[in-house]
């Protein structure tokens, strides 16, 4: 009947998108091109052959297994994607058989055994991941610092992820960028401690762009993923300074943008996505903060895996015109949550980032005379606030001042001074004194005199006491000292940063005339390079006025403090003054001597 | 402007042929008439063979209940009523009538006054059904007793390659209005809508330029299936026909561009319905166009007349996305046939099925709302209940599920399928 030589029959319809299985995979390899070159960059050439043995182990294992199922052989790129996924999750210097049996594990046991491409209920590189931790707890959390310019060495000292160690683990400044953003840019470009792929998220959201781009991903997963993350990040850390930490660093973008969006374990419909989404960023902050392992990205998805086929069979889309039993238009009551839901995730960080952008900073350690509280700024910096007062004798005018006082990250230089209270007969204080000035600065001004007013100088020089004592208080809750072995009669304790030696003493002052044993308990910093008294912070002393003056002894040398005589340390108040200074001298000297044993100790 | 959501959006390949005016068609020396080129019941034969018909004379009257009145195209001798395959592969009954080539007419009377009534009559008498491809008769779909408020007229034409309703509403703009006048007064709505999809902006000046008052353009986003009944009564009155009920439902009566044409031509020039436009395009023709296509001719005489490659890699009646392949050229057109494609190797796609890889991309493009991975899934199990409660009834048929899956999945036949055994089961 058919006269057509050579017809062909086929189903409509009879165009078709472009798209097919395997240059989807295609694109997914490309995706994660940027980031397996940073991995290599970064960790060396070891971490490109771990990643092409995954590979090898991946495909092979699949092909054996259809081989021994009698199935035929598959050539989808699947289980290459897998591999190169699974493999840029290793540690750098994981030992060669880890990538074989994870390789084998992720292909055999989570997706070949369930039926192959498509069938598999969990992410076969996130359980293999999860399999792996359990199975080799020791090896897969050994992480090695990143370091660019040894490609080819094998050993790079082991070192600590941002997870693991906290800031510890991170450089003290990245591009000569200190402080917060120090960090942020390190975990940013991924120059730091973590698994072979995930490191680099400048990789990873090139990848992200490239697959959201060529549809191949649905951007809902990894953006509400990245929201949820960050809401929760800032209620169960309390910080915001800690969202982009959290979120740049282990493998939350790297899972989000490459794992959770795994078709055959993800949900099909748009909103049952953001759902799952949600999902994630909630288990992978709380296994984070709450959880025994530092890293929930894996377990996280492994988890919301299980939920989908439940997600899949009960949410379903709206139709088009469905009613409901009473022959109303069935509500979109799931698209409307999860847009709800969004918008409020999102608004709730829009209004809490700025709330806690300050962290309160507890000032534990030290008795001070104007500090009343600091906190820590988002991106760095902290804010002192102060209050005291000026003594107008011109006047017989006692002026109230408060301030607030910013010190950088590092506690050596102030940024601002921001008066709250001071006079209003323009008696103001001159702030080009002292803002953008470090301690030794402000501590060597001597000319404090404002042309126009006396009394301006007297507010210049409260405000100078002031500041040098944000300073101490940094010195002495704040800075990241770290502790050293130092012997004295009144030493409790010896700690070192840098240059700097703390050192916490507890001694007497023998007020004879009341009869009375003042203690005493000072922590008193030493700059070792300048030999001179940096700080002294008061711990314990009289709460009768009978205090130490501090002026006397900062900035001075050994020598200088050695040769002061109880006559010029004679404090014009009283004697029980006099004796605390008398006391302080001692407990300074005594100082020095630990210093240059410790010195001693570390030269031998 | 409110448009439903979901859907694809293949290229539209309209250039081809749209530019090409609407020109007269081959002579067949045979037509071969189907009794059935709608949806009911297939018209009674009311002729002998050896009889002499004019073009124009009736030929087969409608049945009882749902069905159309057949009109011969041409003058000849009717010589048999026998089986002649169909698109389907059926073998159903067709009039064959031989070219005497008088072409001598017998039309209808012209409608003096036309009234609702009388031109309800007509569009009955004349044998118009829908021509957008449904086949449903026209006259039954306008009988809905003032129900219905709005008309809304299809020009969309989502389908690629597809020119004929944007031809007609360019040339024949005049007519098009009138006949959707007296569709509006047989049907009772107060207004008519034209949605015309935006990749057609010559055709939306001109009409909005010629009409006014009570009936209205309404520019769609380019979209398919924009011009699926739902969809389109979405997009040009903001109404949701409800799951399983029909446009009058929601007060809307829709009818195609061409079958308002039709409807113009019968009650003004008294013609019946026994032609109508189809475009013949693809790159493996020739002579891609537009033209006026006697119902009955065979398909080869088309494809003769355009100089269409009989051996190309498909060819296609209807358009790519729902339209059938044509098996062979013994194919006669209908009152629905709207076009006649003949794709070469880059135009069509051979695909081999392989495993879902779950990517839901079929869940997103479906424009009812469906799941047709789990619709499939369910349907391989058997399982026939959970395949209707992933909505497998609702299908339109449109073939988004499947344009969209990069696994080549025969999806929207399966979900067909699915919603065809359910409906047999009354599962
Ligand atoms: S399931 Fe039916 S309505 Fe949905 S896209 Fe497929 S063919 Fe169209
Ligand atoms: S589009 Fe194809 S591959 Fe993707 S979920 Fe649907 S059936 Fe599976």
């Amino acid at each position: 009947m058919a006269e057509i030589t050579n017809y062909k029959v086929a189903a409509s319809p009879h165009k078709l998108d472009r798209s097919n299985t395997r240059r989807i995979m295609l694109d997914v390899l490309i995706a994660l091109a940027p980031c397996l070159v940073c991995g290599v960059l970064f960790y060396g050439l070891y971490a490109l052959m771990l990643v092409a043995i995954c590979v090898a182990a991946c495909f092979a294992s699949e092909q054996v297994y259809n081989l021994i199922r009698k199935k035929p052989f598959t050539f989808d790129l699947s289980a290459v994607v897998t591999g190169v996924i699974l493999g840029l999750n290793l540690p750098p210097r994981a030992p060669w058989y880890i990538p074989i049996v994870g390789g084998v594990f992720a292909i055999v046991v989570v997706k070949m055994i369930f039926g192959g491409l498509g069938k598999n209920f969990a992410n076969p590189a996130a359980t293999a991941r999860v399999f792996l931790l359990l199975a080799y707890s020791s090896v897969m959390t050994q992480y090695i610092g990143a370091d660019l310019s040894n490609v080819l060495a094998g050993d790079v000292t082991t070192g600590a992820t941002y997870l693991g160690g906290g800031i510890a683990a991170l450089q003290d400044s990245f591009l000569n960028i200190g402080g917060y953003w120090g960090y942020v840019l390190q975990l940013l470009f991924g120059y730091v401690g973590g698994s072979i792929g995930e490191t680099c998220k400048l990789a990873v959201l090139a990848g992200g762009v490239y697959l959201t781009a060529r549809r191949v991903i649905d951007w809902r997963i990894p953006v509400v993923y990245l929201l949820t993350a960050a809401a929760m990040v800032l209620v169960c850390y309390g910080s915001a300074s800690e969202i982009l930490l959290q979120l740049f660093s282990g493998g939350l973008m790297f899972g989000a943008v490459f794992m959770a969006t795994d078709y055959a374990t993800s949900p099909k419909w748009r909103y049952n996505r953001v759902l799952y989404a949600i999902g994630l960023g909630v288990i992978t902050v709380l296994i984070r903060r709450y959880g025994s392992y530092p890293e929930g990205t894996s377990l996280a998805i492994l988890i919301m895996n299980l939920f989908v086929p439940i997600m899949d069979k009960y949410l379903l889309p709206v139709r088009f015109g469905q009613t409901s039993k009473s022959g109303k238009p069935k509500p979109q009551v799931m698209k409307w949550a999860m847009r709800c839901v969004c918008i409020a995730l999102a608004a709730a960080i829009a209004v809490a980032v700025p709330l806690v952008n300050y962290t309160e900073v507890q000032l534990y350690t030290g008795r001070f005379s104007y500090v009343t509280d600091a906190k820590r700024e988002f991106g760095g910096g902290y804010v002192f606030s102060v209050e005291g007062e000026a003594y107008l004798d011109q006047y017989d005018y006692t002026q109230p001042l408060a301030y607030e006082i910013k010190l950088n990250a590092e506690g050596d230089k102030v940024l601002s001074v921001r008066p709250i209270t001071q006079s209003t007969m323009g008696y103001v204080a001159n702030l080009a004194f002292f803002e953008g000035k470090t301690f030794d600065e402000i501590a060597a001004l001597t000319d404090l005199s404002t042309d126009a007013e006396t009394s301006a100088t007297y507010t210049n020089t409260a405000l100078r006491k002031m500041i040098l004592e944000c300073f101490t208080a940094y010195d002495a809750n704040i800075a990241d000292y770290s502790a050293i072995s130092a012997s004295g009669e009144h030493i409790v304790k010896a700690e070192r940063c840098g240059d700097l030696y703390r050192f916490t003493l507890s001694g007497v002052a023998d007020l004879a005339e009341y009869n009375y044993q003042q203690p005493l308990a000072y922590a008193i910093t030493i700059d070792a390079a300048a030999g001179k008294v940096k700080y002294i912070t008061t711990i314990n002393e009289s709460t009768y006025g009978y205090t130490v003056d501090r002026e006397i002894f900062v900035g001075k040398t050994a020598e200088e403090i050695a040769a002061m005589t109880d006559e010029t340390i004679a404090s014009d108040i009283t004697t029980g003054a006099t004796i605390t200074n008398a006391a302080v001298r001692d407990l300074i000297g005594e100082c020095f001597a630990a210093l240059e044993g410790a010195a001693k100790g570390g030269a031998e | 402007m409110k448009t439903f959501t979901k859907g694809v959006h293949p290229a539209g390949c309209k250039d081809l042929s749209e530019r090409e005016k609407i020109g007269a068609g081959p002579e067949p020396a045979h037509v071969w008439l189907a009794l059935s080129q709608h949806i009911g019941a297939p018209a009674v034969p009311v002729v002998e063979p050896g009889q002499r018909v004019l073009r124009g004379q009736l030929v087969a009257k409608k049945a009882e209940g749902l069905s159309a009145n057949i009109y011969s195209p041409i003058a000849g001798v009717v010589k048999e009523v026998a089986g002649h395959i169909t698109i389907s592969g059926k073998k159903k009954d067709h009039i064959r009538i031989e070219n005497d080539f008088t072409d001598e007419e017998m039309l209808l009377p012209r409608l003096a006054e036309p009234d609702g009534a009388a031109v309800l009559a007509r569009i009955e008498e004349a044998g118009i059904v829908g021509m957008g491809g449904a086949g449903f008769p026209t006259a039954a779909k306008l009988a809905v007793g003032g129900r219905a408020d709005v008309l809304v007229v299809n020009g969309a034409e989502c389908e690629p390659y597809i020119t004929c309703d944007h031809r007609i509403m360019l040339e024949y703009a005049d007519d098009l209005l009138r006949g959707i006048r007296f569709a509006m007064l047989a049907c009772g709505a107060k207004r008519a809508v034209i949605g015309i999809e935006k990749n057609k902006r010559d055709a939306i000046e001109l009409l909005s330029a010629k009409c006014g008052g009570d009936i209205s353009v309404r520019p769609l986003r380019t979209r398919y299936p924009q011009g699926a009944e739902k969809q389109l009564v979405y997009g040009c009155t903001g109404r949701t026909i409800p799951e399983g009920k029909l446009p009058v439902d929601a007060g809307a009566v829709v009818v195609n561009v061409h079958t308002a044409l039709s409807i113009f031509r019968a009650v003004e020039l008294g013609e019946p319905c026994y032609r109508r436009v189809m475009t013949v395009s693809g790159k493996a023709a020739k002579k891609c166009g537009n033209f006026w296509v006697k119902n009955g001719t065979p398909l080869r005489d088309l494809a003769g007349f355009c100089g269409g490659d009989e051996n190309c890699a498909r060819i296609v009646c209807g358009g790519p996305m729902m339209g059938d392949a044509v098996f062979s050229l013994k194919i006669c057109t209908a009152k629905t046939s709207s076009s006649l494609l003949f794709l070469d190797e880059s135009e069509c796609e051979s695909k081999v099925a392989s495993v879902c890889i779950g990517c839901g991309r079929c869940v997103q493009a479906c424009p009812m709302g469906l799941s047709p991975t789990f619709i499939e899934e369910a349907l391989f199990k058997k399982d026939y209940a959970e395949a209707k409660r992933y909505g497998a009834l609702a299908c339109i048929g449109c073939g988004c599920c499947s344009y969209v899956c990069p696994a080549k999945r025969f999806l929207a036949q399966s979900v067909k399928l699915a919603k065809k055994i359910i409906g047999e089961r009354k599962i």
